[in-house]
């Protein structure tokens, strides 16, 4: 069904996630009721939320998370295995059948760093995957890393070093390092 | 994909030809004869439904509640046209978003209203539900593997808690204004990867 003046994509996701004042929402809301195409793009909208809410509860997505995020979760009744590292720490770690995910803390002092990347090693060293310009928050001294956990229960034993690189003007600078002893899932 | 550089809701719904075809169908729901009445009743049902249940998905955040909202607001919608309380037929949306408003107020507050609606013309309700497909996750996870890491972040935390800016944007230090444009930018990326609307 055609419309003359469509809703704009952001305002749908802004009025989606209730971020519009109440007369914008009101108008949309009737224009929506009234309209067949704007409402099959609100549709497409719900879809991806309800998409993305069902990777998350699976533990698939490889991503930085907060720590409110993580609570929210774990609230959810989500059984999630963590490592909390210190800089330049290292763990035994694994994964099982009953974990739902799999998330690393890593500390670092991230105070001054305007973009942050990072880095996944083997064993000797050589770089095996790079996640750039991670989102942090300086303040908070740590650094949430979900890992897919349906990657990680693949994994076979093996020991990988993760480094925190701080990236500006000058270069890289290490921030932090820690090293992860993996036992694969049985 | 829709586009838009400006909105003007009102204006649009009072001219948009499914606006015209719905107002036709409520004056048949109020005047016209049984049988026709049936048909336009079912028609606007279809149309509706799938609009109302989204309204319900926004605003109670439960696919079960919502489909309880489709339901009632129908209800109250045909029994208010086959009355003749909407006057003009072309306001049938303001008067559908008026039910809206009041049905989710009451199954908020768990009243009674609703149980009674249903007691009474549940089996008299033309609801042809048709099931949806639904997005295709696998494509969607390597959509979303494909987006640069703090629009992961953004689209993930702000789509599963459905939750504006302000809060995403305090807990990964960013603006709140940086973080709707970090939004749209992968929701737009999303969207490109996906092929569209399904």
């Amino acid at each position: 069904m055609s419309c003359r003046s469509p809703v704009p994509a952001a305002r749908l996701v802004d009025y989606w996630l209730a971020e519009l004042p109440d007369a914008e929402a009101n108008a949309i809301e009737e224009h929506l009721l009234g309209c067949g195409g704007c409402s099959s793009e609100l549709q497409w909208i719900a879809d991806l939320a309800g998409g993305i809410r069902r990777l998350t509860h699976a533990g698939v997505l490889r991503m930085i998370i907060t720590p409110e995020f993580l609570s929210r979760l774990e609230s959810e009744g989500l059984r999630v295995r963590q490592y909390a590292l210190p800089a330049g720490g290292g763990v035994a770690c694994t994964v099982t059948d009953q974990d739902d995910l799999l998330v690393a803390r890593l500390s670092a002092d991230l105070a001054g760093a305007r973009r942050i990347d990072l880095v996944q090693c083997d064993h000797e060293g050589r770089e095996l995957a790079r996640i750039e310009d991670l989102p942090f928050h300086a303040g908070r001294g740590e650094i949430l890393v979900q890992e897919s956990i349906e990657v990680a229960r693949a994994l076979p034993s093996h020991v990988m070093t993760v480094k925190l690189l701080s990236i500006d003007d000058q270069g890289e600078k290490l921030l932090a390092e820690y090293t992860f002893n993996h036992t694969a899932a049985r | 994909m829709l586009q838009c550089s400006r909105m003007e809701p009102a204006e649009a719904f009072e001219h948009s030809p499914d606006a015209v075809e719905a107002a036709e169908l409520a004056r048949r729901v109020g005047a016209g004869s049984p049988r026709h009445a049936r048909e336009a009743e079912e028609e606007l049902c279809r149309r509706l439904a799938p609009r109302i249940r989204l309204y319900g998905l926004r605003h109670l955040r439960d696919e079960h509640a919502a489909a309880d909202l489709v339901q009632d607001v129908l209800l109250v919608t045909l029994d208010g046209l086959r009355a003749g309380r909407l006057r003009e037929p072309e306001k049938l949306a303001s008067f559908v978003l008026g039910v809206c408003r009041m049905v989710v107020i009451e199954i908020r507050r768990a009243g009674a209203r609703r149980a009674r609606l249903l007691e009474q013309y549940r089996g008299d309700l033309p609801l042809a539900a048709s099931p949806r497909p639904l997005l295709d996750t696998d494509r969607l996870r390597a959509c979303l593997e494909r987006l640069p890491a703090r629009e992961r972040s953004v689209i993930v935390m702000s789509f599963y808690e459905e939750r504006g800016g302000d809060e995403v944007a305090h807990a990964l230090d960013l603006s709140p204004a940086n973080v709707r444009v970090i939004r749209h930018r992968a929701v737009g990326r999303l969207r490109d990867c996906l092929g569209g609307k399904q």
